[in-house]
């Protein structure tokens, strides 16, 4: 009995006793880190800064100064070259960055702020977001799901650390779709544009304007790939150069898809639109064009004759997004502007 | 079970649907309920006063469905100066970083083309168009950055020295180059495009679907109190919510519109008590307030049009989000705001 009234009294009295205590330490030593830490900033800021006057603007020229140098500062004093090898993590030397201006690898971009993207961000992703809502009530619990890969479950001694078994009904594992939230909405991460150049393997010319064209309409530098095997139906030898891909990122990927729904897809003949059954069940979706479409973008027809007729390729054009199934990244490739035919395959 | 049913068919206050459902729930209301149940104490309502079993009205709040019908941007945003002087410094370095301009791939020797090509790089010393004249392989090609008040990073001026470069002299033929030692070369006029401030602009008309390209536009009416809100009716009888937004927009404003009702789900709700409750007699509810649920639209073509609308308008505009906090009460405000596209 005197047990459990200390049990349900001690609570209550140490709380008393804690309370007294901060009650006492509250008022004598009070104390934040932010209004602290405030008094040491300055209170004058670089922005409050008068411009320069008038006269230093007009007659600030940096060009004419460097001309009147007498001696010029040696390249070295004031020119960064990062070393050309990476020779390791604990080598003092260092190369900088990719995205510094003073790395050898440094690309510049982007140059602009494309067209698509503005669009997707003010009004596509906002509509999918709607249209794919799911409302759980707070306090839902999913009910739980059976475990993806089971283990190995009996009284056999080998079951022991034995890995998972495979996925059910086949050999891959499909990725999970996940309700969407404003955090994983549908969104286009790339394009790649792939060709397979048959006649390559007699004439390399035809690669050769293959990667010129594809360059051309993607601006991005095209990589070639050998045949990692042969056929002997298609003529096909190991090791000879046969397709070329590029692989667009942002930016480009951004002008390139406007430019088809703009341009190019409008202008083709009979063209009913991407085939319905299309997608690799994770949310990458693909379509070809003819040689004949391929020469209506805006960089080809523009030097057509640059180009030989005969060799201008045809291509697949993979679009990669982040939907986990077909079904939401065709929702979101349909509101840029792509139509579907035939049956809708998930 | 039983036992929630037998005690929940009591509570007039839960509609049939949820009394089916109540028990099948996972979530924590069904809980609350089931617990409530066990611990036999009368549930806590706050809002909703005990229902006794004398012939008061019973209470609820008026149920309506808004639609909250927009106009989607129509061209691209201004940019902001930190974004254009960072593009124009991406692009000098590109030309800086670039190979040299393979000129005869893109133009034949000595066509017409190829004269005009070699005419305009004298002047600009850069293949690209927009990025000023500026050398990115002379000796001062690292003076790549602007002096203060220059424009060049603008897109206006951006604009303009694309137009003129677009403008093909007539060259090659003997007559022409007379004609530019006399007076003037000819020029094909270069066609110019759209400005980005239309007329409705200008004129500030908010009526207009052509204001602020820009920006997403909101339709707002001015219902017979005299309040600025979304179209907004009640929900009749067990009419779904986009199949009423669907039938608001049309009793709003009109037919003269092809809109599309986004999803099925509303995209934020507004609830506001009555001063004093409103005594529905042929039902027999006492409405304590209304609560609105509003269906996101969107406009594609049309406009709006009040007249023979059924639901006592008297005035519409498209407003952006910002011109809205303006007309609407703060509560509203507060309730909508978090819907509504910031561009």
């Amino acid at each position: 009995m005197v047990l459990y009234e200390l049990r349900t009294g001690a609570p209550a009295i140490l709380r008393r006793d804690a309370q007294a205590l901060f009650q006492s330490t509250r008022t004598c030593c009070r104390r934040y880190a932010s209004s602290t830490a405030t008094e040491e900033l300055e209170q004058t800021s670089s922005f409050s800064t008068p411009d320069p006057s008038e006269d230093i603007i007009k007659n600030y020229d940096p060009i004419a100064r460097s001309r009147k140098r007498s001696v010029q500062l040696p390249p070295s004093r004031y020119q960064f070259r990062p070393p050309k090898y990476y020779r390791g993590p604990l080598h003092p030397h260092q190369p900088p960055h990719p995205s510094d201006p003073s790395s050898r690898e440094f690309i510049p971009g982007p140059f602009t702020l494309p067209r698509l993207e503005q669009t997707y961000e003010s009004t596509i992703a906002p509509d999918l977001m709607t249209l794919t809502y799911t409302h759980f009530p707070p306090g839902y619990r999913a009910p739980e799901k059976s475990e993806r890969l089971r283990t190995w479950r009996g009284d056999s001694p080998y079951f022991k650390n034995r890995p998972l078994r495979g996925p059910r009904g086949g050999d891959a594992l499909r990725l999970l779709r996940k309700p969407i939230t404003f955090r994983n909405i549908p969104r286009i991460t790339g394009v790649t544009i792939h060709s397979m150049v048959k006649e390559a393997k007699e004439d390399s010319a035809y690669l050769h304007v293959a990667g010129m064209v594809m360059q051309a309409i993607s601006n991005v530098k095209v990589k070639t790939h050998v045949a990692k095997s042969s056929v002997a139906q298609w003529g096909l030898r190991e090791g000879k150069y046969i397709s070329a891909t590029a692989h667009l990122k942002q930016e480009d990927a951004f002008h390139f898809l406007s430019k088809c729904v703009d341009v190019v897809l409008p202008r083709i003949k009979d063209w009913k639109g991407l085939k319905g059954s299309t997608g690799d069940s994770s949310g990458n979706l693909n379509f070809g064009l003819t040689p004949e479409a391929v020469a209506l973008f805006p960089e080809i027809e523009i030097n057509y004759d640059m180009y030989p007729p005969k060799m201008i390729p045809g291509c697949n054009i993979i679009i990669h997004t982040t939907a986990r199934t077909d079904r939401d990244a065709r929702l979101l490739i349909r509101a840029i502007g792509f139509p579907f035919y035939g049956k809708l395959v998930d | 079970m039983r036992r929630i049913w037998s005690s929940l068919s009591q509570n007039p206050s839960i509609c049939t649907s949820c009394l089916v459902t109540i028990s099948q729930r996972r979530h924590a209301s069904a809980t609350a309920v089931a617990i409530a149940e066990d611990n036999s104490t009368p549930p806590q309502t706050t809002h909703i006063p005990p229902v006794s079993e004398a012939a008061s009205p019973k209470t609820a709040y008026q149920l309506r469905a808004g639609v909250v019908l927009s106009r989607p941007p129509q061209i691209t945003r201004d940019l902001t100066p930190f974004e254009k002087s960072f593009f124009l410094y991406q692009r000098r370095l590109n030309e800086r970083l670039a190979l040299p301009f393979t000129r005869y791939f893109y133009f034949k020797k000595d066509t017409p083309a190829d004269v005009d090509w070699k005419r305009k790089i004298k002047t600009r010393l850069t293949p690209a168009r927009d990025i000023g004249v500026y050398n990115p392989y002379s000796k001062e090609g690292w003076h790549d950055e602007l002096l203060v008040g220059d424009r060049t990073s603008e897109v206006e001026s951006q604009v303009e020295a694309l137009l003129k470069d677009a403008e093909v002299e007539a060259v090659g033929d003997k007559d022409a180059q007379e004609q530019e030692q006399v007076g003037g070369g000819k020029k094909e006029a270069v066609e110019r495009p759209m400005p980005r401030e239309t007329e409705a602009d200008r004129k500030g008309d908010v009526r207009s679907l052509d204001r602020k390209l820009a920006r997403t536009l909101y339709l707002l009416v001015k219902d017979k109190t005299g309040r600025w809100c979304f179209p907004s009716d009640r929900l009749v009888g067990k009419e779904i919510l986009h199949l009423a937004a669907e039938r608001i927009i049309v009793q709003a404003g009109g037919i003269n519109m092809n809109t599309w009702v986004v999803g099925n789900a509303p995209v934020g709700h507004y609830s506001r008590p009555f001063r004093t409750p409103v005594v529905d007699s042929a039902k027999g509810i006492e409405e304590l307030g209304e609560k609105v649920f509003f269906m996101k639209a969107r406009i594609l073509a049309g406009q709006a049009n009040l007249k023979e609308n059924a639901l006592e308008l008297t005035d519409f505009q498209w407003l952006a989000k910002e011109e809205i906090e303006g007309i609407v009460t703060p509560e509203y405000w507060s309730d909508v705001k978090n819907m509504l596209a910031t561009r």
